[in-house]
């Protein structure tokens, strides 16, 4: 398998029922092998965009090409593609062994291979014992594995998986994120998973897919998103982050500065052209994580402002400190810093002088 | 997310004729015959033979005839004071089981609910030797020394067809209750004591307004039946106890007067539908369930 | 738990005695009649017997009646069962005309017999055609068939519908899918639906009295031979009936109660 190579492209794909319109002029390539995920809000058309390609919905208009033919009219039951479905939809009244062979035996495949290609399937997905079980016998997980079996056991060039792990509850579902990247990576076929959680997605996917409002609005590995987004949405959904309004000031080699009510911020603008290009005066957002945000030593020089603790949060491994700065104290910050075991190096009520690297900061058109 | 997908399932796509199939089946054998009938009401007999040329006549003849309205009034009351009583004894006896606990509620329930599985004439014949002047009911009564001799206030008259038909539907009665009673949310009776209700005013004030529609689906459900039913009176009520279902069932018999038969059944029809309404009306659930 | 103080409990507990002291009584006399017999409003209790269903087995008229109460039950059930399944199918999910047609379909249960009787049996006699066990399998039909529409409609829509969006996903055709995802999930609730029209088109009396030629059911046999008073065999005959439809009704009973495997939905 080729990661380079593109599996499936939908090209300006709109979706709407009747009159109220859920996807605007939708472009995504998905490369063969890899792990995409589709995030987004609840309402953001994720869901659609996985109906649409799996065949469950007719488009409105564009077109959606597999291997560059025009599959857009091909009826559901004629694509290579398989669901897991957010309820898994296992078939009540069929054992295990007859749900994951079902899709063989719809296609009159000899009863012997079935039998065969079965036991290997749930092997894989570690369930060997449990051929003869009712899905009504199988707990939350083990439903889910045999969700997963009986979508790949036909082979196909795209798994589809709706939200698989909203159902499970935490533990179960970290160790279900694990076990979907490495049948991933075994099968070495191309996921394609919609999830509302941005925690899951940063973990599982190869590349992410953020959607808010029927559009696309980013589309990148979980490290390029979580340090570049390149919208306001990507921004604040996509983890914690502390988002300064202002105007663009001058670029300055990689670097470029933006007035705020913080005073004056220099951000990284690396490898991002379109910032570089942005006209100065134009608004945008200063935004940096709470972990690069730190109290000022003496040789930190740019990025410097004060704040007042207003509130101090205990999370275990690192406590989140809520700040207000600039003037009238409108501007609410967040520095996350290690817990101490002998207490916190900052009190509630304290002024102090702040600090991130511009390295570690950057720019968001608004 | 695409909530206005789920509606429309993508199961089948019929053809026309399938369609035509679907409709045709309830379309003739239910809804032709209501038509004709409802036709039939404005036509009129002559010498045994069926006139078909429309007429108000047998509306007229309803409405003007002193045999007609009186017994329909007194047949709406029958059926209503059925109903009244079926529900005073299926109130207690729903609630009751409300107070079981776990499978004997409903070890109980189906065991008031077995009855309705005897064949109905036989339970009529059953009823009928019971109230008969050498029946059970005064042989006890005289055993019990609350009578002299055996009474004919329950052979072949109106009381007759009154308690036939309590018995015959009570169980129609405890079942509407029964459900809208198991309905109420066992917090909302908690909460009415923790403020400092009484048991006696929490059942006035919580259970029985939230049991309400309840008993309106079980009085509709009861008047209905009992207002339909021919055969009881028929068999229970001998010479006095005439019933609007009866002169209704005879002017296809004896009588043989389809067409005026046919117009009796519209007005018991309407009144059907406006216990039905009534029953739909009142006997939704207002929120009871959280 | 409701909260009932002592002495209500004992006078609830008393008016449900007499509620099932009243409801059982007519169940009770013929069922005391077909072992002892009664003269006069007394049973004679010291001489059990079994003669009444001896009776019985040599009563022609009842046991043909018998016969044809059961090919119509059957006949009836076969046509409300395949046709209130396939209207259930039909409306399933639809909106349009679907509250009419259920409308239609839920007239003859809602309409007091005796109307459905009458407007059927001048139906019949305009369109010529003559009283027979027909019409009256039409007539039971037509009544049960909201019944089987109920039940199944009522399963199909507890249906997750990713089901059959798993089925087509998986490759299925449109008939494969009926066949091995449809059908399979509706059989019980059909096969519940079909023991309660059974049931009620065992009994049913005004409808049949109304629409049956000179071949008739039980019910109506019985109504005829009850203006001349029974003979003690009638008594064996509904004993056996009771405890028959007892059974059934606890078959049917559990046919319809959700199995856990509908449960997996979330």
């Amino acid at each position: 398998m080729n990661q380079n190579c593109d599996l499936l492209t939908l090209r300006s794909v709109s979706k709407s029922y009747g009159t109220v319109p859920v996807l605007y002029d939708i472009d995504l390539a998905i490369r063969d092998g890899e792990f995409l995920t589709v995030l987004g809000p609840s309402g953001s058309g994720k869901t659609t965009v996985l109906r649409l390609i799996g065949g469950l919905e007719p488009l409105t208009s564009g077109e959606i090409r597999l291997d560059g033919q025009d599959i857009s009219d091909m009826p559901i039951n004629r694509r290579p593609f398989n669901t897991v479905f957010q309820d898994y939809a296992l078939f009540p009244h069929l054992t295990v062994a007859g749900n994951v062979g079902y899709g063989l035996s719809v296609r009159h495949v000899a009863r012997k291979e079935i039998a065969e290609r079965v036991a290997k399937a749930l092997e894989l997905v570690q369930l060997g014992r449990f051929t003869e079980r009712f899905p009504a016998q199988l707990s939350g997980g083990q439903r889910q594995r045999v969700a997963l079996a009986r979508a790949l056991i036909c082979q196909p060039r795209l798994v589809l998986l709706d939200e698989p792990l909203a159902a499970l509850d935490l533990e179960l579902r970290r160790q279900m994120q694990e076990f979907l990247k490495s049948i991933q990576r075994e099968v070495k076929t191309t996921f394609l998973f919609v999830t509302h959680d941005q925690e899951e997605a940063i973990g599982m996917a190869d590349r992410i897919c953020v959607m808010e409002a029927g559009h696309i609005r980013q589309l990148g590995t979980p490290h390029e998103l979580y340090y570049k987004p390149n919208c306001e949405f990507v921004a604040r959904f996509f983890g914690e982050n502390n988002l300064v309004a202002g105007t663009l000031g001058e670029t300055r080699g990689e670097f470029r500065a933006i007035e705020t009510a913080l005073g004056r911020l220099v951000c990284s603008v690396a490898d991002q052209p379109h910032l570089k290009a942005a006209a100065t005066g134009a608004r945008g957002f200063a935004a940096f994580r709470p972990e690069a945000l730190h109290l000022a030593g003496d040789g930190d020089a740019g990025n410097r402002f004060s704040g007042a603790i207003a509130d101090l949060a205990f999370a275990g491994s690192s406590t989140v400190a809520t700040i207000t700065a600039g003037g009238d104290a409108a501007q609410r910050l967040r520095l996350r810093f290690p817990s101490r075991m002998d207490g916190s190096v900052l009190r509630a009520g304290e002024t102090v002088a702040l600090s991130f690297a511009p390295h570690e900061g950057h720019l968001v058109l608004a | 997310m695409s909530s206005a997908g789920l509606g429309r399932p993508i199961a089948f796509r019929w053809s026309p004729l399938v369609t035509a199939l679907a409709f045709a089946l309830p379309v003739v054998f239910v809804l032709a015959p209501l038509a004709i009938f409802l036709v039939y009401s404005f036509f009129s007999v002559d010498q045994g033979q069926i006139v078909y040329a429309p007429t108000l006549a047998n509306y007229l003849r309803f409405f003007t005839d002193p045999v007609f309205l009186p017994v329909f009034w007194r047949t709406i009351v029958l059926c209503l004071s059925v109903a009244a009583i079926s529900i005073l004894l299926a109130y207690p006896t729903a609630y009751f089981l409300t107070t079981l606990h776990g499978r004997w509620r409903y070890v109980l329930l189906m065991l008031l609910m077995v009855p309705l599985l005897m064949s109905y004439v036989i339970k009529i014949y059953a009823i009928r030797s019971i109230l008969g002047l050498n029946g059970f009911l005064n042989k006890a009564l005289v055993g019990l020394g609350i009578i002299a001799e055996p009474s004919t206030l329950f052979v072949f008259n109106m009381n007759a067809i009154l308690l036939t038909l309590t018995l015959l539907l009570i169980p129609f009665a405890i079942l509407p209750i029964f459900l809208a009673l198991e309905r109420i949310p066992q917090v909302l009776l908690s909460a009415s004591h923790d403020l400092g209700a009484s048991n006696l005013q929490t059942f006035l004030r919580i259970t029985l307004p939230l049991s309400l529609p309840g008993v309106a689906s079980a009085a509709s459900f009861v008047f209905v039946l009992a207002i339909g039913d021919f055969l009881t009176p028929q068999m229970v009520g001998g010479i006095s106890g005439f019933t609007f279902g009866r002169i209704l069932y005879s002017q296809f018999g004896t009588a043989f007067n389809w067409p005026f038969g046919a117009a009796l059944s519209v007005a018991l029809a309407m009144v059907v539908i406006a216990a039905i309404l009534a029953g739909e009306r009142f006997g939704r659930n207002r929120g009871a369930s959280l | 738990m409701i909260v009932v103080p002592r002495l209500s409990t004992i006078l609830l507990a008393a008016v449900t005695g007499v509620v099932a002291v009243l409801l059982y009584s007519p169940l009770f006399v013929p069922i005391v009649s077909s072992f002892f017999p009664v003269a006069r409003g007394e049973v004679d209790w010291s001489s059990p017997t079994v003669s009444t269903y001896v009776a019985l087995a040599g009563n022609h008229e009842i046991l043909a009646a018998l016969r044809a109460t059961l090919v119509v039950g059957l006949c009836t059930v076969v046509l409300a069962v395949v046709s209130g399944t396939l209207l259930a199918l039909y409306y399933h999910g639809r909106r349009a005309g679907r509250s009419l047609l259920q409308f239609i379909v839920f007239l003859p249960f809602l309409t007091p017999p005796i109307i459905s009787g009458l407007a059927l049996l001048i139906f019949f006699r305009e369109i010529g055609l003559e009283r027979s066990l027909l019409t009256v399998i039409v007539g039971h039909t037509v009544f049960v068939l909201a019944i089987v529409y109920r039940t199944v409609l009522t399963r199909l829509q507890s249906m997750s519908r990713t089901l059959v969006e798993a089925s087509y996903d998986l490759g299925a055709t449109k008939w494969q899918t009926f066949w091995r995802v449809i059908l399979p999930n509706l059989s019980s609730a059909m096969a519940g639906g079909a023991i309660l029209a059974f049931a009620l088109s065992f009994d049913e009396t005004m409808i049949t009295i109304l629409v049956t030629g000179t071949q008739t059911t039980l019910p109506v046999r019985l109504w005829a031979m009850m203006r001349l008073g029974f003979s003690p065999d009638i008594n064996a005959l509904v004993a056996l009936i009771l405890m028959f439809t007892v059974l059934l009704c606890a078959l049917a009973a559990r046919f319809l109660v959700p199995r856990q495997i509908a449960t997996q939905r979330s």
